[in-house]
């Protein structure tokens, strides 16, 4: 195996009674990038997840983490970020921390000591002996994003960070991100919003139906299926462009529409179709947006 | 070692929980207010002054319980202040009925109107107003038979001194035979009240502590800190540290317990509080508690913490310990029997089952010292039992605890068992 591949999952499976979450799902995380785990809701994300961080053992295959195989790994090499919440609602921010910081391998002391500093950076050293619960949500999420990285794990695990993420601790967990990946660590985090993905994700991965419908770096992924998208903007009813020759398929965005060409179609003729039905405001072969790969290949398979 | 830190976390956040400072502290308190209030209102008896007429038809019995009723109040002054009419043949009733218009008029507290059949039918009449006082009662009642009984004797050529000292209440002694063989006094009134005492407390403490478990296990996976757990420490570890962490917490009550109990019971005793004097506890029943706490805690928590890895919710998890007190109830149920007769082979029995033991087999311990073989053996038991619980919570812990669906079927839960093996 690839030694630098920081996580590295050959064909788990994970099936619960008839239902098989997780279906030979194989794919590798090199060092130091931001890697994005793609995929409607259920598709098995978080299940691959929790079984890349031995929460729960695969039914079948093999996961290697940090060059090592599963199990022998130190867990406190790893950082992990549950989909919601995961904080002791009735403990202090600063004792919460601190425990967090505990469990992985922190002495007491230097817990204590990062916590007071996270909270210092993240502006909430005025609630440190606060309960959590009565902090603000967002408030908790920066608690949160601290208890995950105060150990400064090598690899970071985020399942839904962003999902019910106010703009501005957006912000400030994409910051932390960046900022982990420049030091050297690798992100591993998993999403169904796809602005992330564009903006933050060196690599993708994207999983429907607990299988693996596509990987690589996010350029690779474009590139493959830039070569015949065209956006098209343009007064009236668009609907006809779906039904032309050259089209293989449409995603209507309300007052756009992306075309997947044909093999070989050339874009001229529906620019042509186009302008005859209306006024073309917008009208660009260009490479599609992951949303739309996305939604292509989910929707197809 | 990572399962210190999971056991600190439990105990330093208990302990210093509201509702933990709060229970420890009020339930000594209560306690003591309902073992010392009866006592207090009997003290707290008015020091007042009672305004009593004696009417008297016998001629000689009203001045003797007047000079009878020689009580007097803390400032020296006398508590009945008596007068006595005497009233022979007819006047009798009208003197009653008079002395009754000054008790309606507020002049009188009491009249007492003794009869010249007293000394036949043994029958006067006690009048009052509103004075509920039965130590009073009582007093007028003791004094006057006194009297009669004097009386009645004289004529018979009887001497009373002799006659009293002669018809003293035997006192039948209660003693037990020890598993040692020995003979020891025993105070059995003192005894039923500690036997109770120690079975409600331990019930109370494995029933809430188990509680406690359950639901931390809940919240914990309610809020996904169990995945944040899991993925730092082993199953073991969180459940080791619970089972301590939790263990140590309710030892702690108990200690604050033990320690305010024996403050009160050794100022009861220099205080002559007859009733708390009288509980005398051994030390070694101390010691046996905490151990029979100990292992209780092990156990019910065992089954507890398996109750709250199977559940999602609270209300799940309410049916399945309602299941778990029953066996609980069973030492309660039967405390009576328990106590007439404690070495009885229904009573062995129970004592020995692991789900009873820690109540039923301490309560005969305090009863009296069962042979050593019986308590051995009832640990022993316990402990086989609870290796068995703790490994079933361990293996449905495992899988349960990021199960976040309605609870397994019995089926399921076995399923899990293998599965996790």
């Amino acid at each position: 195996m690839n030694t630098h591949n920081v996580l590295d999952i050959r064909g788990i499976v994970k099936r619960y009674g008839d239902f098989t979450a997780v279906d030979h799902v194989t794919f590798a995380v090199p060092r130091g990038v931001i890697y994005g785990l793609l995929g409607p809701n259920g598709a098995g994300k978080s299940t691959t997840i929790r079984m890349a961080l031995r929460i729960m053992l695969p039914d079948e295959g093999t996961i290697h983490v940090l060059g090592e195989e599963h199990g022998k790994v130190n867990l406190d090499r790893i950082g992990y970020l549950p989909e919601e919440r995961g904080l002791y609602k009735k403990m202090r921010v600063i004792d919460s921390l601190t425990f967090f910081g505990e469990i992985r391998g922190l002495s007491r002391a230097e817990s204590r000591k990062r916590s007071g500093e996270w909270l210092e950076k993240l502006q909430l050293a005025d609630r440190a002996m606060k309960n959590v619960e009565d902090l603000s949500k967002g408030m908790q999420q920066k608690v949160q994003f601290a208890a995950t990285v105060l150990h400064e794990p090598e690899l970071l695990i985020l399942d839904e960070p962003f999902s019910g993420l106010d703009p501005v601790n957006a912000i400030v967990l994409k910051d932390i991100i960046l900022d982990y990946r420049r030091r050297g660590h690798t992100i591993v985090f998993s999403t169904h919003m796809m602005e992330q993905v564009e903006k933050l994700c060196d690599h993708i991965c994207l999983i429907n139906k607990g299988r693996v419908v596509l990987e690589g770096t996010l350029a690779s992924v474009k590139r493959q299926y830039g070569q015949n998208g065209v956006y098209v903007r343009m007064t009236g009813d668009s609907s006809f462009l779906k039904s032309l020759p050259e089209v293989a398929s449409a995603h209507d965005h309300g007052n756009e529409v992306f075309l997947r060409l044909r093999e070989g179609a050339s874009a001229t003729g529906v620019l042509d179709a186009a302008r005859a039905r209306g006024e073309v405001q917008r009208f660009e072969v260009a490479e599609p947006s992951i949303h739309d790969i996305f939604i292509e290949r989910v929707t197809e398979s | 070692m990572k399962v210190n830190k999971v056991i600190r976390r439990e105990y330093t956040e208990i302990v210093r929980r509201k509702s933990f400072v709060i229970s420890t502290l009020l339930v000594p308190v209560l306690m003591v207010v309902f073992l010392m209030v009866p006592i207090l209102f009997g003290k707290m008896e008015p020091a007042r002054q009672y305004q009593v007429a004696i009417v008297d038809q016998t001629g000689l019995m009203g001045v003797e319980l007047a000079a009878a009723l020689s009580d007097t109040l803390p400032d020296g002054s006398r508590k009945y202040v008596c007068t006595t009419i005497p009233a022979d043949g007819e006047r009798f009733d009208a003197e009653r009925e008079a002395r009754l218009a000054d008790v309606r008029a507020e002049k009188l507290d009491i009249v007492v109107a003794i009869p010249a059949s007293v000394l036949d039918d043994g029958k006067a009449d006690y009048i009052t107003r509103d004075e509920r006082s039965f130590n009073v009662h009582e007093r007028m009642e003791e004094g006057l038979t006194d009297l009669v009984l004097k009386q009645r004797l004289a004529r018979e050529g009887l001497d009373y001194g002799r006659v009293k000292s002669l018809t003293t209440r035997v006192e039948l002694e209660m003693n037990q035979v020890t598993a040692a063989g020995a003979v020891e006094k025993k105070d059995m009134l003192g005894e039923y009240g500690v036997v109770f005492a120690f079975t409600m407390i331990l019930y109370m403490a494995l029933l809430s502590w188990g509680m406690t478990i359950s639901k931390s296990i809940i919240e914990e996976k309610g809020s996904r800190v169990m995945e944040v757990l899991l993925s730092s420490l082993t199953p073991r570890d969180i459940m080791v540290g619970k089972l301590v962490g939790v263990g140590l917490a309710g030892l702690t009550q108990l200690l604050v317990w033990a320690l305010l109990g024996l403050a009160l019971s050794s100022y009861g005793a220099a205080n002559m509080m007859s009733l708390l004097a009288k509980v005398q506890v051994p030390p070694m029943v101390f010691v046996y508690f905490v151990i029979y706490f100990v292992l209780g805690f092990m156990l019910y928590s065992a089954i507890f913490m398996t109750i709250g890895a199977m559940c999602a919710t609270d209300q799940d998890a309410q049916h399945l310990q309602g299941l778990v007190t029953l066996p609980m109830i069973v030492p309660l149920l039967t405390l009576m029997l328990l106590i007439q007769s404690p070495n009885s082979g229904l009573a062995v029995g129970l004592s020995l089952i692991p789900l009873f033991a820690p109540m039923m087999m301490l309560s005969r311990i305090i009863l009296l010292q069962p042979p050593a073989w019986q308590i051995a053996l009832s640990m022993l038991l316990l402990v086989g039992a609870i290796a068995v619980a703790v490994t079933f919570a361990a293996r449905v812990f495992r899988v349960g605890i990021l199960m976040y669906g309605k609870p397994p079927s019995m089926r399921e839960l076995m399923r899990w068992y293998r599965q996790a093996g």
